[in-house]
């Protein structure tokens, strides 16, 4: 028997990896191109979501509405009906960091591949029948599970910052060596990428994710074998395959190292139990045979294909778990009362809308210019978890800027003009008079009246009389809050000089996008 | 010599004299202050300077020079809430014609640098001229004792202190605390730290800091100048085509003037009664030798 691998495939296998690298170089440039890129309009950095078919399918049953940038997502759907899961092995980003980290760990010894094969492979189906059953109720849980929207928001909520607070103390450190003219460059460098920084969930996201990556050391590629559930949907909708596995029975030798290799547990061999729905086309198997024996010619017609094999009894229980998470998911009060802290980007549609749309990819917090937009916890309830909010201690709605709804993949954020923005209100100022320095010591301040940018402005200041510790009475200006005109912005508190709680913060109430959570009965305004 | 050609050249000297006084006034001295009004920004800063003796007098070969504009907010030009790009610009053209070796552009904005120094349109016209504009690298904050009177040390962009020279060149606003922000109120853009405290006493840090980065020329923006909503203003109703730069040396003199765009008098400032007792300026306006021109 001669012993040659197949230079075909060795070229195909590369011909894969230069691909997936440069998608995912492709992935990170879009990425690193979410900032303010010097005009007030950006271009589709968030094109990658558009042809992810399980958020354009779980939104439309989510929110009952169609959103027409995800027309891309037909093109994925057809590839992977006549090709397979081509997408997952040579295009997802995720799938090529998974496998470009399985094999690290396979070379570092971590991850011995396994012979036997299991069949956890349903998880991931089960997953998506969760997730799908889920949204037949309006709950939107895609975007937690939906691959680009994991690593879109672990990239910038967690990873990059990390990434730039190492390269800040690296640049620190040239300093402190007396490199100061190349620190000065790498400074101007660092801030034209305009990394946010700081992300009030950073650690735990960025645990989550790290986790997930270390889970290739117990199996190859485990999240897109075992949980991904847009690799599941893409797995239930290759019916044709064009490109059918095949071996050669005179050469194969049975060493089974195609499929002990498998990076997705297809099971190149015996070829008739290969899995068409779970191969990603990797090429794995066929380079690595050692007699090239397994190839992958073109066969147009329709034939063996193994249907996912799920028990229609946990395909039952998938659904009624679905279905019973729909209330427990909304066990919170946030539907019943909005939450103070919750305040939406502007252009973010009525909450309930805004939920069904929502996929926590984390766009509007990396394109946005101050870090506002954050993560949130629990503010916006189970379903609204990492879905965006304006936290204005760390960062505030910059005036002319109406990036975040640009930049929103699924239109939870509607796409405002720069004008259009400036108009909407996404809550309102307060002033705590117990802590403002004004009010409390009779010194000047007027910080937030300075800063705000409306014109006229939201903040008048008016004289008061205030009593100090000693008896004496001074007559400072102080601020007051005119809510007609406070747009929310949160500028104000962001830039108050008491650091710690500010004596200025605001708050959801009167934000446009709200009918309930109104300060005034305004029926004139209104209609 | 003949008495005649005596008599003839006394003739012809008063007659050269009668059609041409300037002749011998040429070395009294320049002026304190430069004031100019026309249409064109760039043309009025020129002659701004040539007024002064041109920047030659200000600016020497190889000088590494600190241009200091005010590029604090997210607006355009039109809405006078920075420094006219124009004006920028032609200051670094002119400093670099003096001989300057390098001139930078920096100010630490209220709003995201990457945004002001985009919208003022300050960061391409200074560019275009030659300059070399950076984004306040917090690298460079350093503690610097101000020995000022109230401030004594606060953080200060190192790039201010090794420069030769500063020029500082600020736009004429209103402002609710200071009532008006002009020159001396431009160095907290110099600063990092936070700022936003060293409001409690306004007045004397805006002394302290002049005192301390001791310009070497003020051109003061009144091209358009915010008449209400200052610092940042928002609408074009919120300013007023001025039409005017004023230069010196005097800082306080060149506040002075441009407190006289918004009809305010120095007694209406008290940082400028202040600057004036501890001799930093002049606020008498009549005790300066003043070069008014329209163009």
């Amino acid at each position: 028997m001669k012993k040659e691998r197949s230079k075909k495939y060795k070229i195909l296998q590369a011909l894969r990896i230069l691909v997936q690298t440069l998608f995912f170089l492709l992935f990170i440039y879009l990425l690193f191109g979410t900032h303010f890129p010097g005009k007030d309009y950006i271009g589709r950095v968030e094109i990658f979501f558009h042809f992810d078919p399980l958020l354009a399918v779980a939104i439309f049953i989510a929110s009952r509405t169609i959103f027409v940038s995800f027309i891309f997502a037909a093109f994925t759907v057809i590839l992977t009906f006549v090709l397979g899961r081509v997408v997952c092995g040579w295009v997802c980003p995720l799938g090529s960091l998974h496998q470009f980290f399985s094999f690290i760990f396979k070379k570092s010894k971590l991850l011995k591949p396994k012979k036997n094969s299991d069949n956890r492979t349903v998880w991931k189906y089960y997953l998506l029948i969760f997730i799908l059953v889920g949204t037949l109720f309006s709950l939107n849980l895609v975007g937690i599970f939906d691959p680009l929207s994991l690593l879109y928001r672990s990239f910038a909520t967690s990873i990059l910052p990390a990434v730039s607070h190492s390269f800040s103390a690296f640049i620190g450190l040239l300093y402190q060596v007396n490199l100061s003219s190349l620190g000065d460059i790498l400074v101007q460098f660092y801030e034209n990428l305009a990394v946010n920084p700081t992300f009030l969930q950073g650690f735990f996201i960025g645990v989550l994710f790290i986790s997930i990556v270390l889970l290739n050391i117990s199996r190859e590629r485990f999240w897109c074998r075992y949980l991904c559930p847009l690799g599941a949907f893409l797995g239930l909708i290759s019916r044709w395959n064009v490109v059918k596995l095949k071996i050669d029975p005179q050469k194969c030798i049975e060493c089974n190292l195609c499929t002990i290799h498998c990076q997705t547990q297809a099971n190149p061999f015996p070829e008739e139990e290969w899995k068409s729905h779970e191969c990603v086309y990797c090429l794995t198997c066929s380079a690595i045979c050692p007699t090239s024996a397994v190839c992958f010619p073109i066969k147009s017609t329709p034939e063996k294909i193994l249907h996912v094999d799920l028990s229609r009894r946990k395909l039952i229980f998938t659904s009624i778990l679905g279905l019973l998470a729909v209330p427990f998911f909304r066990l919170s009060p946030s539907a019943r009362r909005a939450s103070p802290k919750l305040i939406r980007p502007p252009g973010a549609l009525p909450e309930k809308m805004f939920l069904q749309k929502c996929v926590k990819c984390g766009e509007c917090m990396k394109v946005c210019p101050t870090n506002a937009l954050q993560p949130a916890l629990t503010e916006a309830g189970p379903e609204g978890i990492w879905t965006p909010m304006l936290v204005p201690k760390i960062g505030y709605c910059e005036y002319y800027c109406s990036l975040c709804s640009q930049v929103c993949p699924t239109g939870a954020i509607r796409e405002l003009t720069v004008e259009e923005k400036t108009q909407i209100k996404i809550g309102l100022a307060w002033v705590d008079k117990n802590r403002c320095i004004p009010y409390v010591l009779g010194t000047p301040c007027i910080v937030c009246e300075e800063h705000c940018p409306t014109s006229p402005k939201a903040i008048k200041l008016v004289k008061i009389e205030v009593k100090l510790p000693d008896g004496n009475i001074k007559t400072p200006v102080a601020p007051v809050i005119d809510i007609d005109l406070c747009i929310g912005c949160g500028i104000c508190e962001t830039k108050c000089p008491v650091v710690d709680k500010p004596a200025i913060y605001v708050t959801s109430v009167g934000e446009s996008r709200s009918e309930r959570n109104q300060l005034l009965l305004d029926i004139i305004k209104t209609f | 010599m003949k008495r005649r050609d005596f008599v003839k050249e006394i003739a012809l000297g008063s007659l050269i004299l009668k059609f041409n006084p300037g002749l011998f006034a040429q070395n009294k001295g320049t002026p304190d202050l430069a004031w100019i009004k026309g249409d064109s920004p760039a043309l009025l800063t020129k002659e701004a300077i040539a007024t002064l003796g041109g920047m030659k007098s200000f600016v020497s070969k190889g000088d590494i020079v600190m241009v200091k504009p005010n590029i604090g907010w997210d607006r355009p030009p039109k809405l006078a809430a920075c420094t006219n790009p124009e004006i920028v610009k032609t200051i670094v053209e002119l400093s670099l014609d003096a001989g300057a070796k390098q001139v930078k552009v920096i100010d630490n904005p209220c709003n995201p640098a990457r945004r002001t120094y985009v919208r003022s349109g300050i960061a391409e016209a200074a560019k275009k001229a030659g300059a070399k504009v950076s984004f306040p690298n917090p690298h460079r904050l350093k503690k610097v004792a101000l020995k000022g009177e109230w401030l004594k040390e606060w953080e200060v962009y190192t790039d201010f202190i090794e420069a030769d020279k500063i020029i500082n060149v600020p736009i004429a606003k209103t402002h609710s605390l200071s009532r008006l922000t002009m020159g001396m109120k431009n160095w907290l853009g110099a600063l990092g730290g936070n700022r936003n405290q060293l409001h409690q006493k306004l007045d004397q840090v805006m002394i302290d800091l002049s005192a301390f980065f001791k310009p070497c020329l003020t051109v003061l923006d009144g091209y358009r100048i915010l008449i209400r909503n200052g610092p940042q203003g928002g609408r074009l109703s919120d300013v007023k085509l001025h039409k005017t730069v004023v230069a010196g040396v005097d800082y306080v003199a060149v506040d002075t003037a441009g407190a006289t765009f918004f009809e305010m008098s120095p007694q209406e400032l008290p940082y400028l009664q202040i600057a004036h007792q501890k001799g930093l300026g002049e606020i008498n306006l009549e005790k300066l030798v003043i070069e008014k021109r329209t163009l």
